[in-house]
């Protein structure tokens, strides 16, 4: 009978809360830190002062989806959602390694608080940030949106009798359910107040502490369902949950839905290993993590435990799902998996509700985590790339304090109300903007900080054509093959965010190479050791 | 050398596991701990060979080099103050 819904008690309500009470107090403690130095780059930038675990544990792309959404991947499909994660091997050195600690010496060099501002300065053209800061503010938003709705949802998740584990905002007759609504303002309240008190540094802190939850929510759930699940030996999970599925479950391409197509045929497995190395650092929020890296010595420590910590949630949380198909076959919906598993195991230990709220308190502060990135993200651009730039350049801390935090108030107002009437397809959603972001960002960004030849135009074309392509092949998917929407057409069975990676890289060096070279002055200040003098006459061509 | 890294972990587990683990037969299938045998050998273990080189690397052959100075952030942003702007 463990497919039965368990219920939830007031343990998991209670540990929610501590969760955002810790999280406040997060944000007061941030605030105190922000004010030791100038607000702009306190506040949106952290005064540069990452350490290693900070750095390691919150400049990459774990998120709600590492607690929710992978599990039910695992669960639905097997072993092959291993192949489907491994590129994570190869993010931590690819990541810092080769653009982090580039970008991170280049932000000091220029200034810059934010990306748009880094692309501005490097190319010495104002239209590259704008087009930047547009690109960053419209995706960013999509996926904070998406992460409202998680949020609110896993608090509905905490009422005690109020369905429990109905992962979902509408009740059984089809309408909105009030613990929906109520759990979408005390999240917003929560997320907003906090980012707006402490800014960059309360998102970074809170980060760091869902990091932490997920690594105990893992090691918890790992030793009360593993050996529960291999009684029969260490085969004993595969081979029951192959007998309850199919012998897919345990091969690739994997198990597949009714009607769907397989889930890693060859060409989407390779496309992955593109996917989590680059999606990870090629997203904004991860970059402005790596520029305010406090030195270098940090981000080498920073390799280091990203590689065991991603080694340390994902092998383990893909056994924990493989041992839930094994004990739990027949759970309707898959996302449900985790938090189930969490309150069966407890269900007859004294404060097993509290201990199951711990393993849920992991996704939802991942969510709050994720949320207070991106309202930090978007207001930095709306204020910094935007209000600053153009309207006015010399405000002082005081008004871009005031603007901050009506920036922030009014996009979280925006994601309430986006969320009142949930639309559909958000997690699609969230894949688009993902794919949309890295496809936009990563080649600019490596021609940016590798690539002295690289133009403005050259990195305009290069943003336009990754977004293009990835709008075409998304485009695509309902209108050629009648899938559903934001379900992409995969030319050559390669995921769209390779084809967006080729063709911006190329639109890229193409146009650089028949566009004006940058000015000398300019490209010695951010390459060379000891920069030309910055003339008008060495302000020519190299 | 991250790049290199990068390549051939892509390249061996790719390989490995297309061969080893896109259909097969359950009958076929063995264990090495909870692991089926192409998940073992085509992730597992690369993935903790990643660890190590990534470590060695981080740690080893990283240059420790400064991320250089920072010039006033809060003032840079000013039109007109960098003489090679041109935009």
């Amino acid at each position: 009978m463990a497919d039965a819904a368990p219920g939830v008690g007031y343990g998991t309500l209670t540990m929610l809360l501590v969760v955002m009470a810790v999280s406040v107090w997060l944000g007061s403690r941030a605030q105190r830190a922000v004010e030791k130095g100038g607000f702009v780059k306190g506040y949106f930038l952290g005064n540069r002062g990452l350490g290693a675990w900070a750095l390691a544990l919150t400049a990459t792309v774990q998120s709600g989806g590492t607690f929710m959404g992978f599990p039910a991947l695992v669960y639905t499909h097997g072993w092959i959602v291993a192949l489907w994660i491994a590129g994570y091997m190869v993010v931590p050195i690819t990541g810092f390694a080769v653009l982090g600690k580039r970008f991170a010496q280049l932000s000091r060099r220029t200034g810059a608080i934010t990306i748009p501002d880094l692309f501005d300065a490097r190319f010495g053209d104002q239209r590259v940030g704008v087009l930047a800061s547009v690109f960053i503010m419209g995706f960013m938003t999509f996926l904070m949106i998406a992460q409202f709705k998680a949020g609110a949802i896993v608090m509905k998740l905490a009422w005690p009798g109020a369905g429990a584990l109905a992962l979902s905002e509408t009740t059984a007759a089809g309408g909105i359910d009030q613990a929906y609504l109520l759990g979408l303002a005390i999240f917003s309240l929560t997320v907003v107040g906090y980012t707006l008190i402490g800014g960059f540094l309360a998102s970074v802190w809170t980060d760091m502490f869902q990091s932490v939850l997920m690594a105990i929510g893992v090691a918890l759930l790992f030793f009360m369902i593993v050996p529960l699940a291999s009684q029969g030996g260490f085969q004993a999970p595969t081979l029951d949950a192959v007998a309850a599925t199919g012998p897919d479950f345990a091969f690739g391409p994997g198990l597949a839905k009714e009607g769907k197509p397989s889930f890693l045929p060859l060409g989407v497995a390779i496309s992955f290993f593109f996917v989590w190395p680059i999606g990870g650092i090629g997203s904004p929020a991860s970059m402005v993590r790596v520029m305010a890296c406090k030195d270098n010595a940090t981000m080498r420590r920073s390799i280091v435990l990203l590689s065991f910590y991603n080694a340390l949630i994902y092998v383990p949380l893909i056994l924990i799902c493989i041992c839930g198909r094994a004990l739990m076959p027949n759970v309707a919906s898959a996302d449900e998996i985790i938090p189930r598993l969490a309150i069966w195991s407890t269900r007859e230990w004294t404060g097993g509700s509290f201990i199951s709220g711990l393993i849920l308190a992991a996704p939802f502060g991942a969510v709050m985590a994720t949320v207070s990135t991106y309202l930090v993200v978007i207001a930095s651009g709306v204020v910094r790339d935007i209000y600053q730039r153009f309207l006015r350049p010399r405000a002082g801390d005081g008004e871009i304090r005031r603007v901050s935090h009506v920036v922030m108030i009014l996009f979280g107002v925006i994601g309430v109300a986006a969320n009142i009437q949930p639309v559909d397809f958000l997690q699609k959603l969230v894949v688009f903007s993902t794919t949309s972001t890295a496809s936009t960002f990563v080649a600019p960004a490596l021609m940016l900080a590798f690539w002295r030849r690289a133009t403005a135009a050259g990195a305009i074309a290069g943003m336009l054509a990754g977004a293009v392509t990835i709008l075409a092949l998304f485009s695509c998917g309902p209108l050629l093959e009648s899938k559903n929407f934001f379900d992409p057409y995969q030319l050559l069975g390669l995921d769209p965010i390779v084809w967006g990676l080729a063709v911006s890289a190329t639109a890229g060096l193409a146009v650089s190479f028949v566009t004006v070279p940058p000015p000398a002055a300019l490209v010695s200040r951010l390459f060379d050791a000891r920069p030309i003098a910055t003339t008008p006459a060495s302000a020519s061509a190299i | 050398m991250a790049l290199v890294i990068w390549l051939a972990a892509m390249l061996y587990t790719i390989t490995y596991c297309y061969l080893y683990g896109y259909g097969r037969s359950v009958e076929s299938l063995t264990f090495v701990w909870w692991f089926p045998d192409w998940v073992f050998w085509g992730i597992i273990v690369p993935w903790g060979v990643c660890i190590v080189l990534s470590t060695v690397f981080a740690l080893g052959v990283m240059g420790d080099e400064s991320l250089g100075e920072e010039i006033d952030a809060e003032v840079s942003i000013l039109p007109g103050e960098d003489e090679v702007r041109h935009g």
